[in-house]
Formats: C-alpha cells, structure tokens, sequence
C-alpha cells in the first residue's frame, strides 16, 4: 500500500508536468489551430537554455532560469509564431504540422551539435530531502522526496494561475473567446491577433516552467523531446483535444500510469502507456475524456 | 450622400472570396431608423453583403459610406466604434463561457469600460431571461435564448445600426415572433436594421423597406408593401430570375 501511494505521488508529480505541456498543446491548438509537433522540444530546451546561462555566463541559478523563462517566451512564443506559424498558416494545417516536425528535428539536432548528445545534471529548486517517516528512511517503507512534492506545487500552481487567468479576467475571457469562436470574437471588436499572440507566450512559459521542473528529475538530454512531445499530445487527445481541462486530466491520468506500469509490470512499457491510453481513446471515446463532438462546416 | 434619410450607403461595390466575385457592383440606400430586409436567391451575395459592408471582406472597388462618412475597408473594430453591429448568421455564442461573461464581451469595444457593468444590467432588465440565467453556460441556453443572447450582446454598444443575417433559422415559430418583435422595438427607439431573411414574405410583412439582390447585383429597391405586391417576386423566388427587359 504504502509503495501505491509514493507511486501515485511521484506520478501526480510527473502528471503535474505533463499536465504544463499538455495545456499549452491545447491552447495552441484552440486559439491559433497550430498541432504544434514540437511541443517536446520546447520541454526540452530552455534546460538548456538556463544550463547555457549559467556555463557561459556563470549566471547563478535562480537568474538563468529565469532567464530561461523569459528567452522561451520570446523565441518559442513571438519567434515561432511570426516565423513559422503565420507565414504557413495561410497554406492550411497540414503544412504547418510538418513544419512543427522538421522545427522538432531542428531544435534536437541543434542542442546535440552546439551543447552537448550527453544527458545533463540539472540543479533543482528544492531540497534534496526524504519526507518519509524517519524509521523507514532508506527502507523499503515510504519515500516521498521534497523534490516531488516541491514539482506537484508548484506545476499545479502555475495550472491555477493560468486557469484563474482565463477565467477571471477580462483578457482570460477574450482568449477564451478567441479560442471558441475566433470569427464571432473579430466582430465584437477582440482584438484577435493579440489574443493569438498571447496564447504562444503563455505557451512558451509553460514549455520553460515545464523544463525547469522535469529536467531535475530525467537530466536535460536533447533527445527528451521525443517522449515529452508524444505525452503532451496523447494527454491533449485523451483529455478532449478542445479542453484545457480535459488536457491537465489527461496529463495527471498519464502521469500516475505511467509510474504504476513502471513499478507494477516491467519499465520498458513506460513508453507504451500514452500510445495504449492513445488507442483506448480513440476506439472508446473520440472526442476524449472531457471533449465536445466538434462539428466542421464543410 | 446627399439624401440625410441615408444612413448607409453601397457604390458600386465589387467584393468576394479569393478569386470568387460575389458582389458584382452592389449599389444600395439604407433608409435610417427603418427595418430592410435583404432577399434573393441562395447565392445572390446577402451574407457577402454584411460581411462587406462590416468589414470581414475587403471591398475590392466601390465605395461604403456610414452616418456620413466613408467606412470603406474600415477594420470591423472601426465598425462598432462607429456605430454598427452584426449579428451572424447560426450560433454565435462562446458555448463554454457563462451568459454573463457572453454578453461582457459585447463590451470589448466600449471607450469607457467603466460604463460596462451599468450596460450589462440595463439590458438583464430589458431581457429577463439573461438575468435568470446569468451563471448559466451559454451552451444550455435552447436555440431562441442563444439568438436573444446574440442580440442583446449587439445592442450593449448601443449601435446606429443592426445587421442581422437569419435569425429565424432554427428557432420555433413563436420565438421568431419573439425576435422579429425585438427588431420592430428596436427600430421604434431608432435604431436601422438590416436583416436579411430566408422567409422572405414574413419578414416583409414587418419591414419599412425591401432590397431584391441577384447575382451580387441590387435588383429592386422599394416599400416593403410595394415589393410583396410586385409579381416579379414570386418569379425571381420560383428561381426564374429577373428578365433584364423588366429592370429598369
């Protein structure tokens, strides 16, 4: 029991993360129809980006992820709308999911040259402390590190601040307008561009957030993308594809399995859980856990 | 334009989609403070006429003016600065945001946001419905409260004039009454609307004035009385079309 309950902490925890990437996927998709193939890489790179930071300009810590936060915000949110999304936007979706693809292939192949194919350390926010009990420290009894914890808060945090955000403000509600009818919102006078723009910083902030909280656990590799990318999606579709809520479900949902599997049935599954998860979906219930049917005008 | 009964007028007007011309030279008066409505065939340009006239189309050639001035390729934004708004053809609400959040969007155009609470009260008082379902999503509202929902965020701005594109279809009978009702009180306090309309002798019953398009090109322009009595009508709706002899 005691070995359920760590398991389901470290999953939520993970879950958390997966929850960030997955939410910036989603409204991605909602606002600005982007099916952004690149998700991954953007969890992956702004470790590197802070790891950078602090070997090249011996930044301390707190400053290069900071920075990290901010350098993702500019060139995964106004870089990569203004020079990939907008300009292909015209020619359709496909085109565009393509590109996101080779930028995917890019950003990887682009850290292994220029930073390093290894797998790095990456410093964490918290402490490295077991709050297990005292007696089964080290045992087989309970473990939950701080470092867990500390991720599960702080990615449900930022979850919370970004729901606030939309749902209680009036700019929140102008996105979420932009995102449930952009056509409807231009004629009421949103100013949807704006409302567009801010979706891909918010998305460069989670991608960061997300980095800077997962890295500590896997290290930063460059090739980490791959299964990030592949968790945001899956947990995107299992929540409903058209909800944020459906999204952080979806993320925790994967989270917690994933760490079940690991533990329970043998780690080399890990990697099949959001495929199994992908396919369960799709045959049982298309629109995902939370989604609406959407209808499309021919 | 010189005639001051005129608060929106076409020249001309060449627009469309891509490579599509749907407006093929659209000339038209709209009369202020009257009800017309739009009729023709399917294909004729009526949507493609609102979406021109409010700025989601760019006018190619021709000229728009509105209140005096010349709105040609005014952004839609402009538009509702000045003084008009638009009321799509369909569903046109944001499903999963409450029906107060709804109608505070109508709002985003105000120059002074304060003002927005007063507004969004006044017009719960004038629809009782929205206020009882204030908290509500948007979503469970059935198809007619959706259409009111619509319609009253149009009107939190307090517009000149109203451009609304079917908003019978779907909706029951008594609640067609409903809306063509709110239409008529509207233009009662003033307000110019112009609607267009699939039942094209219902809402001409309830018009001042009527417009027969076809083929992107204005046809008749008269009385809503004169254009119900007019034989040419009924030939142009069997899908005969207009003999170029009888235009003059």
């Amino acid at each position: 029991m005691t070995d359920f309950v760590q398991l389901v902490i470290a999953g939520l925890a993970t879950g958390a993360i997966y929850a960030l990437a997955a939410v910036g996927f989603t409204l991605l998709w909602q606002t600005s129809q982007t099916i952004n193939f690149a998700q991954g890489e953007f969890v992956m790179l702004p470790a590197f980006f802070a790891l950078a930071g602090m070997k090249f300009l011996g930044l301390p810590f707190p400053v290069a992820a900071l920075a990290a936060i901010l350098l993702s915000m500019l060139t995964l949110g106004v870089l990569f709308k203004t020079v990939i999304v907008d300009p292909l936007h015209k020619q359709g979706t496909l085109p565009l999911v393509i590109s996101t693809i080779g930028l995917a292939i890019l950003l990887r192949e682009g850290v292994k040259e220029f930073y390093s194919a290894e797998a790095q350390r990456f410093p964490s926010f918290f402490p490295d402390i077991n709050l297990g009990t005292a007696a089964n420290r080290g045992g087989s009894g309970f473990n939950v590190s701080a470092d867990q914890i500390g991720v599960l808060i702080v990615a449900t945090a930022t979850i919370l601040l970004l729901a606030w955000f939309l749902s209680s403000t009036k700019t929140g509600r102008q996105m979420q307008a932009t995102a449930q009818n952009p056509t409807v919102a231009r004629i009421l006078g949103v100013n949807v561009e704006r409302m567009v723009m801010y979706t891909f910083l918010i998305n460069g902030a989670l991608a960061a957030m997300a980095s800077l909280l997962i890295s500590p656990i896997y290290l930063a590799k460059f090739s980490s993308g791959e299964t990030l990318g592949l968790v945001a999606f899956v947990a995107a579709i299992v929540g409903g594809f058209n909800q944020v809520r459906g999204a952080i479900a979806g993320g925790f949902l994967i989270g917690i399995a994933d760490n079940l599997v690991a533990a329970y049935v043998s780690s080399t599954y890990r990697q099949a859980v959001p495929l199994a998860f992908l396919v369960l979906i799709i045959l049982v219930r298309p629109q995902g856990l939370l989604g609406r049917a959407e209808e499309r005008a021919v | 334009m010189a005639n001051p009964d005129t608060i929106l007028s076409l020249d001309n007007v060449v627009s469309g989609y891509g490579k599509m011309t749907i407006l093929n030279g659209t000339s038209a008066h709209i009369r202020r403070g009257k009800i017309t409505t739009v009729i023709g065939p399917n294909g004729a340009g009526k949507s493609t006429l609102f979406k021109t006239v409010f700025g989601l189309l760019a006018v190619r050639t021709g000229k728009i003016e509105f209140g005096g001035r010349d709105t040609t390729n005014w952004s839609p934004r402009q538009m509702l600065d000045a003084g008009m708004c638009y009321v799509p053809q369909g569903r046109n609400i944001f499903p999963e945001l409450s029906v107060r959040h709804n109608l505070e969007l109508g709002g985003v155009a105000l120059a002074d946001p304060s003002g927005l609470p007063a507004r969004i009260e006044s017009m719960m008082q004038r629809f009782p419905m929205l206020s009882e379902k204030a908290n509500a999503q948007a979503s469970t509202l059935s198809g007619g409260q959706q259409k009111l929902l619509e319609v009253a965020r149009g009107l939190l701005l307090e517009p000149r004039l109203m451009l609304i594109d079917e908003p019978s279809i779907g909706l029951s009978p008594l609640m067609v009454q409903e809306v063509f009702g709110i239409l008529k009180g509207l233009r009662d306090n003033g307000v110019t609307i112009l609607l267009i309309e699939q039942n094209a002798k219902m809402a001409l019953q309830m018009s001042d004035y009527g417009l027969v398009l076809e083929q992107g090109q204005t046809r008749i322009e008269d009385t809503a009385p004169n254009i119900l009595a007019d034989p040419r009508i009924a030939e142009l709706f069997l899908g005969g079309g207009l003999k170029p002899a009888i235009t003059a």
